[in-house]
């Protein structure tokens, strides 16, 4: 039977190089691609010939989708949650494409690549470094101290807050990865049990694939929607300090 | 595993990624975001403008209620008044009409009595003159039953005789 994990590795397809860097095109990358031109396409459906107030069934889905991740922004980051509307809303979309189009059998998730999670999480903790120092200057350092606590536990607290917040990125990564990882993993067993096996027992794996598929579909959405909540809550965070 | 062993790929495929996101950001924040956001507003607005109408026009409606029911309570006062009235002046004009019918009836009764003493009246003098007649009838038969042949010459004689010494008187005087 094949490794589970083969299906992860990457190969380039069309080899490129920028400053000594290899940026070759591989099946992650033109999978990303699928899903994002899918996004763009159907928010292209939405919007085009114009929108109506009494909304149709393509333009409510639209609707929907945006309302929701504008409530979401509202919430967590209030009212300047509107500026960092479209970061979130992208943000959303483009994890939620990775996700979905790696259920393509064939296809990859891009979200299955800690450095991908990483490198996102990583962006969004400076973005929020950047926000939180722009808007309050060196007071923002006072989100190392929680509010109320003893002036003889600062020395304490600190190093801990700064461990809190480091792990912040490390944590939004990993889960990403390790969700699209571990789904993506029982899928393939599954798949591989099903064609290993004879007719007469081998439906039974290829029953749960499908089901496991449908479950994959949900966490997809799930796993966009922590992504970009604990974003949302990031930003909002260092925007109003406790 | 492969994704924390292929490390050839890591350049690749954060670079790409934030490429393609940079990308996605910019077509949606240009094409897609603002008119789907813009209807969300406008649909808002219209709903809370058509709320906020809905407040004002049940304000009015409770404002034109409040209004009907005074003049409601003024018409049921007006009405009452005008019942009230309405019974003082039937009371008047029927105390007035009794009191004009029982004056015709004693002057009717007090016609009707003049007439029938004056009946009574024009009857018995009627009932005396026949009364008179009958008995004058009835006398003279009688009379004439009783006083015979006889009796009628003698004393048509000394009625003659009567009336010859009255005249005899008369001259002598």
């Amino acid at each position: 039977m094949e490794n589970p994990l083969h299906h992860f590795e990457l190969h380039p397809l069309v080899h490129l190089t920028l400053l000594g860097f290899d940026i070759s095109i591989n099946k992650a990358i033109l999978a990303m691609w699928a899903g994002l031109a899918a996004v763009f396409i159907l928010f292209m459906i939405v919007v085009r010939g114009g929108l109506s107030l009494v909304p149709g069934k393509i333009q409510s889905l639209g609707e929907i989708s945006v309302d929701f991740i504008r409530d979401m922004v509202n919430e967590y980051i209030g009212a300047d949650g509107m500026k960092f509307f479209p970061f979130i809303a992208t943000l959303f979309f483009f994890i939620l494409a990775c996700n979905l189009v790696g259920l393509i059998p064939g296809s990859y998730t891009l979200t299955s690549q800690l450095a991908v999670t990483g490198a996102f999480a990583g962006a969004i903790f400076i973005l929020t470094l950047i926000v939180g120092f722009a808007r309050h200057g060196l007071h923002f350092l006072s989100i190392l101290v929680p509010p109320g606590i003893p002036k003889v536990l600062i020395p304490l607290m600190v190093p801990i807050e700064i461990i809190s917040q480091l792990a912040r990125p490390i944590s939004l990564s990993v889960r990403l990865f390790a969700n699209m990882t571990a789904g993506h993993t029982v899928l393939g067993v599954l798949f591989a049990l099903a064609t290993a096996t004879a007719l007469w027992i081998g439906w039974m794996p290829f029953g749960f694939t499908i089901l496991i598929n449908g479950l994959e579909m949900f966490i997809a959405f799930i796993q966009a929607y922590i992504f970009t909540t604990l974003t949302c809550v990031y930003i909002g965070d260092v925007i109003k300090l406790h | 595993m492969p994704q924390l062993e292929q490390t050839s790929v890591f350049a690749s495929l954060i670079f790409w990624s934030f490429v393609s996101f940079g990308l996605l950001f910019f077509l949606l924040r240009k094409y897609a975001f603002p008119p789907l956001l813009e209807i969300l507003e406008e649909r808002e607005k219209k709903i809370r403008g058509d709320i906020q109408g809905a407040e004002n026009l049940k304000l009015e409606a409770q404002t034109i209620k409040q209004s009907l029911e005074r003049e409601l309570g003024a018409a049921h006062e007006r009405a009452a008044t005008i019942i009230q009235m309405a019974a003082d002046e039937s009371k008047r004009i029927q105390e007035k009409t009794i009191q004009e019918t029982q004056a015709r009836m004693k002057q009717l009764q007090k016609d009707a009595e003049q007439e029938i003493q004056a009946s009574r009246n024009k009857l018995f003098g009627e009932i005396r003159g026949y009364t008179a007649a009958l008995t004058i009838s009835s006398t003279e038969k009688i009379l004439r039953k009783v006083i015979g042949e006889g009796d009628r010459k003698r004393l048509a004689d000394e009625a003659i005789e009567e009336a010859l010494r009255e005249i005899g008187r008369s001259k002598s005087a």
